[in-house]
């Protein structure tokens, strides 16, 4: 009997039970990794010895009467810009090929705490820099719906690996939709939590007053389970919030959502969608109307024409102050070189790829003298009216429905030399970051190719259970995410 | 507002990243198209907005200032491209200009 295909609580129950061993459950995972990613390409390192030799230790404790934890024997997969001990840690960049942290991110040590087996490292844009996960020193990662089109991006690797039945959990980061966007793409849940909710000690940083961590799953019970583990305040990220946490599967137990009002924004509409995106809004919209929520028309008018310019005004800001740590001195990819500043110029030339280097000489214009009081000012005051925009419709509506993404997944190539299209993918899911909002994709149907299509459900701060409870309420409708074939043609 | 390859070249020394003459131009058409973008946000009204306070947003928490003992340094030294004994090594700083 195999493991494949099971959740992260069937599995964490099934080792409980004794129905499986942690070790047999890891080598299921390894083997459909081993028969899929020479064509998906989601993984940059796999660790299979370590997660055997793992595996192992929690068998025998669990053999010996240790109580498990509420993931023993759940095998997940973090991106690779999440600081693991000992193991690589690149962010899909040439510049940190061989570099090996020094410590674990929190979310790792949460993961390994709680009895989760990390299999390895996810493919991901270059510095979680990009919607498609091409621009990365290892190569582009595939759709598993679809092997000639991308995964989405910045957390490709991660989505591909949960949509393509790898692993039932895998981490990502989101800074302006790098979560979500895929998660859309590869027809699975993809939750961006609230800003300040799970601890970001450890996460290499692209833009900080926008980057989260969260997780992708198939179920809904999966994302809550995630949550429990992952999310506690953390004295060594002051951004963390200190504020307790509650039991995020309490809200899966909610079955009818009278008295409960969702938005829909009505500007989404002004722009050029995919007709079965549309068709995927309505479709959701339907199901929480008939388990009893009201919907309502809400208005965003700045967010949904402004987002985008200001979050690439802060975006790059704060990507190039916190790139310049890149430097070829303490560690990472270094350049042979005469004196100081040709070490710094030859180092960074080298070990960036195309798109990192757009954005970090974007946000060095932005912050040089003269500029910032035009560029970045005004970006983060236009950011304190989105916020505003969003406070307001929480006071009228408990989540906000709106698409992911304006398309399905596109093919490799088609967009890499378009950066501003390539922009444009993440346009209903940046505003989110800018208000530090928690946001989750959930799967709303197939195009008639047979694409997944994605819907973003969008709470307020800390609002992460009520949207969890809606999400519950879809599955129920709607089946668990399904897991793609993964370019094996005889599968599904 | 325009920008001109002149100061692409300005920017990039800024940011110690050399790139090479051939990539100046589309970097320059690329930082254009991102302005025009922009240029919608200045037909807004943010009189009065204060850009650093994030509304809703609790403030840093606050913790004791207390030494904890690690013991990863020699591994942190270890990732080191260049070094000499417990020190970073770098190649000559006096005398360059820039």
């Amino acid at each position: 009997m195999s493991s494949h295909g099971l959740s992260a609580s069937e599995i964490a129950r099934k080792v409980r039970a004794r129905e499986f061993s942690v070790t047999e459950i890891v080598i299921d995972s390894l083997e459909r990794i081993g028969s899929l990613d020479g064509t998906l390409n989601a993984m940059i390192t796999i660790e299979r010895d370590r997660a055997l030799e793992r595996a192992a230790k929690l068998d025998s404790a669990l053999a010996s009467g240790e109580g498990p934890g509420p993931m023993t024997g759940v095998p997940v997969i973090v991106k690779d810009n999440m600081c693991t001990r000992g193991i690589p840690t690149t962010c899909a960049s040439r510049i940190l090929s061989d570099w090996k942290p020094p410590y674990n991110a929190a979310v790792v040590e949460d993961l390994e705490k709680a009895g989760a087996v990390i299999l390895g490292k996810s493919n991901m844009d270059e510095f979680a820099m990009g919607s498609s996960t091409e621009h990365s020193a290892y190569g582009p990662c595939r759709n598993p719906w679809d092997t000639t089109r991308v995964p989405g991006g910045s957390s490709g690797g991660s989505a591909a690996a949960v949509a393509a039945g790898y692993v039932p959990i895998a981490l990502g980061s989101d800074t302006g939709g790098s979560i979500r966007q895929p998660a859309s793409l590869c027809g699975i849940y993809g939750l961006k939590p609230t800003y300040g909710l799970i601890s970001r000690y450890g996460l290499i940083a692209f833009a900080s007053s926008l980057d989260q961590i969260g997780p992708f799953a198939r179920t809904v019970e999966d994302l809550a389970l995630s949550l429990n583990v992952l999310a506690r305040p953390d004295r060594k990220d002051s951004t963390c919030s200190s504020s307790e946490r509650p039991d995020y599967l309490d809200f899966l137990k909610v079955g009818s959502l009278s008295g409960k009002k969702v938005g829909i924004v009505r500007e989404f509409r002004d722009y050029d969608l995919h007709e079965d995106i549309s068709r995927g809004v309505e479709k959701v919209l339907r199901i929480l109307q008939n388990a009893g929520a009201v919907i309502e028309e809400v208005s965003l008018p700045v967010t949904m024409t402004s987002g985008l310019g200001a979050y690439y005004i802060i975006a790059p800001a704060e990507a190039s102050s916190n790139l310049a740590r890149y430097d070829g001195v303490r560690y990472g990819l270094s350049e042979e070189a005469e004196d100081l500043l040709s070490l710094y110029l030859k180092t960074r030339k080298a070990g960036f790829g195309t798109e990192v280097k757009r954005r970090i000489l974007t946000g060095t214009y932005v912050l040089s003298s003269g500029y910032y009081d035009a560029y970045y000012l005004t970006a983060q005051k236009v950011r304190q009216i989105i916020t505003r925009e969003f406070t307001e419709a929480f006071s009228r509506v408990h989540t906000l429905i709106m698409p992911t993404s304006p398309s399905p997944a596109f093919r490799i190539g088609e967009l890499v030399d378009d950066p501003i299209h390539m922009y444009m993918m993440d346009v209903f899911t940046l505003p989110v970051n800018l208000a530090g909002l928690p946001g989750l994709s959930v799967n709303g149907g197939y195009t008639s190719e047979g694409l997944p299509v994605g819907v973003q459900m969008v709470g307020p701060r800390w609002g992460e259970g009520e949207i969890l409870s809606m999400a519950g309420v879809l599955e129920r409708e709607l089946g668990p995410a399904r897991i793609a074939p993964g370019g094996l043609a005889d599968e599904n | 507002m325009s920008i001109s390859q002149e100061e692409v070249r300005r920017v990039s020394m800024l940011a110690r990243l050399e790139i090479d003459e051939g990539e100046i131009a589309s970097l320059t058409r690329h930082f254009q198209e991102i302005l025009q973008y922009f240029n919608s946000l200045q037909e807004l009204d943010l009189e009065g907005i204060n850009p650093f306070v994030m509304e809703g947003v609790e403030g840093t928490p606050w913790r004791e200032d207390r030494a904890v003992q690690w013991d990863g340094r020699s591994e942190v030294l270890s990732g080191s491209p260049r070094r000499e004994e417990d020190f970073f090594m770098v190649p000559s700083i006096l005398g360059e200009e820039g």
